[in-house]
């Protein structure tokens, strides 16, 4: 059964007395699915992002997340079910050592002991880094702190995952072994990057910002082999599909 | 200007620790007062920021050469002076305990000489009372640098005071004295001068990351810039009667020596200064000098003691030769 | 360092507790040796040999760490033998002065309180020694500051050093940061460091941070850390109260 997960209805937001960072944004995604959020630097993925979590709350419009409007007093409730992955890893892993920072968002909620161990254990092995368990954090590649930093968020259970450009500065083989542990995770999830291949591989839908307008909802094999929609918003053809272009 | 363990006495080291200590409590109870759940990871970042700050080597205008910073009124422009002191004894802890730069029983001397005067001094009395007409360039180097030099001044006197309590050095306290002033005024005026600039670039890029400034610059605080320099002038005047007390009951530094305080000699001399000085020193001697019956040595050592302690030593190092020498057979 | 911390070794796995209290302990006995009690003094390199040899570290490798402590303390102690003369102890022939005894007691204490701060992080890992701090009940904000700035080391010495490092790539010849850059340099890495805080402050929000800080760390002391704990105390306690070094001297000579 699919419900309602995230509705964002004319969302506007700006910061002070700049431009406009969004403009109008409206859009529905239900348990499930997979959401690209593609658009050139500067379109308004992070800050929408950033919207659907609660960071910035003078916005125009409404969200609601479950059915819970995003305001002040929902917050808690509505944090308990996002899990937010950043694009800076260093920023994400404060804790010393691995289990401690997985451990840190269970713990905070009140859960007991024996229950966070077990959360822990059950987030590292669904990225695969059981093995990491107690490693001290700064001592992590690049593409094992993602990992870590999905298994932080993986350990409070939630129903919707957010990412902001997961796949930055990963090279090929973290790449590729990123987009099975994306793939294998089953809460609606939300990833902004320009890595069009990476959307492609992830993603069932995609949604294009361009200036903080939504330009393009839809799904991704239509959006991502349009080329003329792409270059308009500043974006190219994912490298997959110019290859192929070029041979046929 | 980091004191090792070695050069402090552990009762000297003690009061220390409490004076610290107590700064320590009252700041922790003001941080949490402000309610600002920000500040628990500013301070671990700014703290960190302090480590790669001190990395980084300035090249020193007309000299060619370089120096570095401590940061204690860096930090407390703009964390505060309560978090930035809680901040300033993270650094230390971790500069001693990792760095070996300082130590764990000197803690509370290094806390109390660097961070103690950087962020309370420095920021409540020099800072804070200066920003209050709102930040202009000439202002903030003048805080900067008279704040760096005054209180490095301060921390460079304290390290003379605590190691000569603790009776360590024979140096006489006025020699000591004079050689670590004119450092620390050198050290306090590049410092000054690096915190400056950094402050000054900060109020032109981010003015709302400094602390105590009055951004609107109409109200007069409580403490105005004339306040500020008469009560500047008392703790000089304080400082400098101290000095001159101790100058005048200890002509000879040499004289007065951790043996004949704690030990035999008679002491006629008085005032004050010297029976507080001296009660200090009664609590570093908790331990007592074991007095050897019938050991023709007076002071505690003997050339048979130290044939013995080091037969303790050699046992010692065979026992671990011993010990590696099974271990690697088991290993076999 | 971590890694030494890290290994699957008995010593390590002693309670952080029972190892910073013997590290304090040590420290507090061996510098309050008076000036001229060198032979006791001497008597401590017990410990520091035997932990070296216990938790199976290098105590040559360990001696690097003296090149900070040793400067000042040479400046302080150096003087002790020009200003106190005063012949105290007799080597055969050769007069030993007061001055001299008391600079090498200094500069072995220098050396023995280094080698025991070394100890116990060479075999402590910083959460470990955290979690001791919070069963002493230091107040739990100072010690995730202190988690914090331990985590973030390496993060912003990385930093600072790109930034160094593009500078004198574009700056030849010079030997450190001209003074007109010290500003907008330092000040830059300053605000992008407390962007970072502020990220972070982000993350533990979203994550259910309410300013309270839960610790999953247990285990309570066992067997070993007691003899441990028990047996150092005993020997080191023997030590610095008994005249051991004299007895054994006078039964020898």
């Amino acid at each position: 059964m699919s419900e309602k997960e995230i509705e964002v209805r004319h969302l506007t937001f700006q910061y002070e007395q700049n431009d406009a960072v969004l403009q109008d944004v409206s859009f529905q995604a239900e348990s499930g699915e997979a959401i690209g959020l593609i658009g050139a630097n500067g379109a308004g993925k992070s800050t929408l992002l950033k919207l659907l979590v609660g960071l910035q709350l003078q916005f125009e419009g409404s969200i609601l997340i479950k059915g819970l409007s995003m305001e002040k007093g929902n917050l808690e409730r509505i944090r308990a079910d996002i899990g937010y992955v950043f694009q800076d890893s260093d920023s994400q892993l404060f804790m010393t050592t691995v289990s401690e920072d997985v451990a840190f968002a269970p713990a905070n909620y009140g859960l007991p002991p024996e229950e966070v161990g077990r959360r822990v254990q059950a987030a590292l092995e669904r990225v695969h880094i059981a093995h990491l368990k107690e490693k001290s954090i700064y001592k992590l590649s690049g593409g094992e702190k993602k990992l870590v930093s999905i298994a932080t968020i993986l350990s409070m259970t939630p129903d919707i995952i957010l990412m902001d450009e997961p796949s930055a500065a990963l090279d090929p083989r973290n790449r590729r072994n990123l987009i099975e542990v994306v793939n294998e995770l089953d809460p609606l999830k939300i990833i902004a990057s320009h890595d069009l291949d990476f959307i492609r591989d992830t993603c069932g839908r995609v949604i294009l910002l361009d200036s903080g307008v939504l330009v393009k909802d839809g799904p991704a094999e239509r959006i991502l082999t349009d080329r003329a929609l792409l270059e308009e918003h500043g974006l190219e053809l994912p490298l997959s599909l110019q290859s192929a272009g070029r041979d046929s | 200007m980091h004191m090792a363990d070695a050069l402090v006495s552990p009762g000297v080291a003690g009061v220390m620790f409490a004076c610290s200590g107590i700064a320590a409590g009252y700041s922790i109870y003001k941080v949490r007062l402000e309610q600002d759940q920000k500040k628990i990871p500013l301070m671990g970042i700014m703290g960190a920021f302090v480590f790669a700050a001190q990395m980084i080597n300035f090249t020193i205008p007309g000299t060619g050469s370089s120096g570095h910073i401590c940061g204690g009124m860096m930090l407390s422009a703009v964390l505060g002076p309560y978090a930035g002191f809680l901040t300033m004894i993270g650094v230390l802890l971790i500069q001693g305990l990792f760095f070996a730069d300082g130590g764990l029983l000197a803690l509370g001397c290094n806390v109390w000489n660097m961070a103690f005067y950087g962020c309370f001094v420095g920021a409540l009395l020099i800072w804070r009372p200066m920003m209050r007409k709102g930040a202009t360039k000439g202002r903030i180097t003048l805080a900067s640098v008279l704040g760096c030099v005054l209180t490095l001044q301060m921390g460079a006197f304290s390290v003379c005071v605590e190691t000569f309590i603790s009776g360590i050095s024979e140096l006489p306290f006025g020699a000591f004295l004079a050689a670590m002033q004119p450092i620390h005024l050198a050290i306090g005026l590049v410092e000054g001068l690096v915190t400056a600039a950094v402050l000054c670039f900060l109020s032109e890029a981010r003015p709302e990351v400094l602390w105590g400034v009055n951004h609107e610059g109409e109200k007069e605080g409580r403490l105005s810039f004339k306040n500020t320099l008469i009560v500047l002038a008392v703790a000089a005047a304080l400082t400098g009667g101290i000095l001159a007390l101790f100058a005048s009951a200890y002509p000879d530094g040499l004289e007065w020596s951790m043996e004949k305080v704690a030990g035999t000699a008679e002491l006629e001399a008085a005032g004050g200064v010297y029976e507080s000085a001296a009660k200090i020193q009664e609590t570093a001697a908790f331990l007592p000098d074991y007095a050897l019956k019938g050991s023709e040595s007076p002071i505690g050592t003997s050339i048979s003691g130290i044939v013995g302690a080091l037969l303790v030593v050699a046992l010692c190092v065979a026992c671990c030769f011993a010990f590696r020498f099974f271990r690697r057979k088991e290993l076999q | 360092m971590e890694q030494l911390a890290k290994r699957n070794q008995w010593v390590c796995a002693i309670h952080p507790l029972v190892k910073l209290f013997l590290t304090v302990f040590y420290i507090v006995l061996a510098v309050s040796f008076s000036k001229y009690q060198l032979a006791g003094l001497l008597c401590m390199l017990v410990y520091p040999l035997f932990v070296f040899q216990l938790a199976e570290l290098s105590f040559f490798g360990a001696l690097k760490r003296l090149r900070i402590v040793l400067p000042l303390v040479c400046l302080v102690g150096i003087f002790n033998p020009f200003f106190d003369r005063e012949i105290v102890m007799w080597a055969g022939p050769v007069g030993i002065s007061g001055g001299v005894l008391s600079m090498l007691t200094l500069m072995l204490k220098a050396v023995f309180t280094v080698l025991a701060s070394y100890l116990l992080i060479a075999t402590t890992a910083m959460e470990e020694l955290c979690h001791a701090l919070s069963l002493l009940h230091v107040p739990k904000i100072f010690i995730v500051e202190l988690m914090l700035i331990y985590r973030y080391l390496t993060v912003l010495l990385k930093e600072a050093g790109r930034v160094t490092d593009a500078y004198r790539l574009r700056a030849p010849g010079q030997k450190g940061i001209a003074f007109k850059a010290w500003g907008p340099l330092l000040g830059q890495l300053l605000l992008r460091s407390y962007d970072r805080a502020e990220g972070i402050y982000q993350s533990m929000c979203l994550r259910g941070f309410k300013g309270q800080f839960y610790s999953a760390r247990k285990g309570g002391f066992r067997r070993a850390d007691f003899v441990y704990l028990l047996a150092f105390t005993t020997v080191l306690s023997v030590l610095r109260f008994l005249p051991v070094a004299e007895i054994v001297g006078r039964l020898v000579l």
